[in-house]
């Protein structure tokens, strides 16, 4: 059987799983047992086809939906960069699943809770995967529709008088998105990136001018996947977003949607708007820099500023998203690589935290660190779980998150020096910020002795599956401190692959899509060497 | 036929912008299905003769037969795609029309308000 037949089963799985576990609105075990399976068959054929693409000539599965030739038809594409994202996705949306277990309400449980699970990884699968601007769109829909029913479970006050907020955002910047796509396909004629890809390179090849208004079209879709990132000035939706909904789906959302929107960025930008020296380029490029500078710094700002664990684990994602921004700003394959990595190692180890913060809000009934403390005496193994994620997020060395940034960092040094400033400045606010939740919850004596009324009794068996979810993530969190050379091998050839797109082009549109562009590409060093120009390859 | 188009994607844009800026939050979700609307106009508006690709199935296969030019196909035949998308972003749009109307029941109920600064006053209540 071919590979490219496998591909399929990252979006079938989740989505057929969501359908049944509609019908299995009452029986909650059974639900349960379906979900787990579905995650592990996910992350499984993720790691699984990753491990055989390594022996592959160029990396790139596609699968052509129908059989239609792909500027035509749906092309849904697994590369370096999807297959990363897949796993570490997959296992995240394990990890969080088992987790609410024991934090989602009995109620909530069997009002869809399930299946909606089930939909956000449809929709977040389908964006890794597609091949096309317009599909992108779709599964961003479907992952926000899953997202606003999670977001409002429950139905408390607090949260129906916050959810509006994320509700309308999102809208407008699907709206947007959809203008955007619409705009793309009135200027070039196609949606599918590899085409789009190709189409800019001709005409970069061939000395012509891009359509014009096409580095308008570059900001406005960037403003839509940046709103989705949270990424500098649109970053305000997020903290209040993820205050108030339950927290192990605080945690898929920290894990999830900001990643989807920062690997928009990273499909769209180095492959098709930001290519060569095109004026879109010259645009996105300092805007992104400058971004991912005040998204780094006013980020962790805002964590040391605030005292719950919640908003601080929150307003951290942004400082985080802004690793990522810098990675891109950069755009060179090492770079792109480098925030590919990070995203991963974020997702596992932001999630993992969230978790922990879940475990000790059923310990001490609040999330406030002025009124939480003692922990570590009452929980030793959680303590050693939390500080092992939080020195990961911070970066110490042999933790994961020390390789994401030491890439990104190194390589903005030559370039972009005051960023990778920034950069470590940001490092050094982050550690202060962990401490302060290290310091309050775990060292300092408990506040007073907590009274065991019936609401906040620690009921540990019923936290079982809450503690086999963040143990899972912390083992994938050590797994890539200690085993980052395997991951970083896939994923500097995801990042080369974004910045030369040729190896994509010939996956998607079929051997002989290039034949024009090299002939371009010949004339122009023809004409080059008659001028006497040197021509850089 | 592009100018009056444009016109009505202007006058959408616009109405639901001033629709935006209330500070009811039924006038906002107004507001935002609007936009929905003027999007999906402006994507009428940019659709014309199929540049880049032409459609496979429609070479050979004249499926319009007034006014249609055997000899050059594509003059004859608005690009089917847009239609497609425009198809779809419709299908989105309602569903999530019905969501955030249902959201909004379910808000005024819990909060007994929609008002904006009512609601901002009833959030922090709770804290």
């Amino acid at each position: 059987m071919k590979l490219e037949n496998f591909i399929i089963l990252f979006i079938v799985i989740p989505m057929g799983t969501g359908v049944i576990g509609v019908f299995l609105k009452e029986r909650v075990k059974i639900a349960r047992v379906l979900g787990v399976m579905s995650f592990i068959a996910t992350a499984c054929l993720a790691i699984g086809l990753l491990i055989n693409l390594r022996s592959h000539p160029t990396g790139i599965l596609v699968s052509q939906m129908g059989a239609w030739p792909a500027p035509y038809g749906i092309s849904v594409v697994f590369d370096s960069l999807s297959g990363l994202l897949l796993a570490a996705s997959s296992l995240v949306a394990l990890a969080c699943y088992i987790h609410s277990f024991s934090t989602v309400e009995p109620v909530a449980e069997k009002r869809y809770f399930h299946p909606m699970v089930q939909l956000l990884m449809f929709g977040v699968n389908l964006a890794f995967l597609t091949g096309d601007l317009f599909n992108l769109f779709v599964s961003f829909e479907i992952m926000l529709m899953a997202s606003y029913c999670l977001l409002t479970f429950g139905g408390t006050r607090l949260q129906m008088t916050q959810a509006y907020k994320y509700v309308l955002l999102n809208l407008v910047g699907s709206t947007l998105f959809v203008i955007g796509a619409g705009l793309v396909y009135g200027m070039t004629g196609t949606l599918n990136f590899a085409d789009l890809a190709l189409f800019v390179s001709e005409r970069q090849a061939k000395g012509e001018a891009l359509p014009p208004g096409f580095a308008a079209l570059s900001i406005s879709l960037l403003l839509v996947f940046g709103l989705k990132g949270a990424i500098f000035p649109l970053w305000f939706w997020l903290p209040d977003t993820y205050y108030t909904c339950n927290v192990s789906i605080a945690g898929l959302f920290a894990g999830m949607l900001t990643k989807v929107g920062i690997y928009a960025i990273a499909r769209t930008f180095p492959m098709i708007f930001a290519v060569g020296d095109s004026d879109a380029r010259m645009v996105v490029m300092p805007l992104l820099a400058v971004s991912a500078a005040f998204t780094m710094f006013l980020g962790v700002l805002g964590a040391v500023s605030h005292h719950n664990i919640r908003r601080i684990l929150a307003v951290h994602v942004i400082s985080q998203v802004g690793y990522m921004v810098f990675g891109l700003a950069l755009m060179t394959g090492v770079a792109l690589a480098g925030c590919l990595f990070y995203m991963i190692q974020h997702m596992v180890v932001k999630s993992c935290l969230f978790l922990c913060c879940g475990i000790i809000e059923r310990h001490t009934g609040t999330d406030d660190l002025e009124k939480s403390g003692g922990m570590l005496k009452r929980d030793t193994y959680l303590g050693v779980i939390f500080f092992i994620a939080a020195m990961s997020l911070v970066g110490l060395p042999p933790l994961s998150g020390f390789f994401g940034k030491l890439v990104i960092i190194r390589e903005g040094w030559e370039s972009k020096w005051w960023l990778s400033i920034f950069g470590l400045l940001t490092g050094a606010l982050t550690l202060l910020s962990m401490l302060k939740i290290w310091g309050y919850a775990f060292w300092s004596p408990a506040a007073k002795p907590i009274e065991r009324t019936p609401q906040n009794m620690p009921n540990t068996s019923s936290l079982r599956p809450a503690y086999v979810g963040a143990t899972m993530l912390v083992v994938v969190a050590l797994f890539l401190g200690f085993g980052a050379q395997p991951v970083y091998d896939i994923a500097f050839r995801a990042g080369n692959q974004l910045v030369n797109p040729d190896e994509y082009i010939t996956a998607v549109l079929g051997p002989h899509a290039l034949d024009n562009l090299a002939k371009y590409r010949q004339e122009a060093t023809r004409l080059a060497a008659v001028a006497g120009v040197e021509v850089m390859p | 036929m592009t100018i009056i188009l444009s016109i009505c994607v202007a006058v959408v844009f616009a109405v639901s912008l001033y629709l935006m800026t209330g500070r009811e939050l039924k006038s906002i979700a107004m507001g935002v299905f609007l936009l929905g609307h003027a999007a999906n106009l402006s994507i009428i508006a940019m659709s014309r003769t199929p540049v880049r690709h032409e459609p496979q199935l429609l070479k050979g296969a004249p499926i319009l037969t007034s006014g249609f030019d055997a000899a050059h196909p594509m003059n004859s035949i608005v690009d089917p795609l847009p239609q497609a998308l425009i198809l779809t972003a419709i299908v989105i749009g309602f569903a999530v029309m019905a969501f955030l109307l249902s959201l909004l029941v379910l808000t005024s109920r819990k909060a007994g308000t929609l008002n904006l600064e009512q609601l901002g006053a009833v959030a922090t209540q709770d804290d």
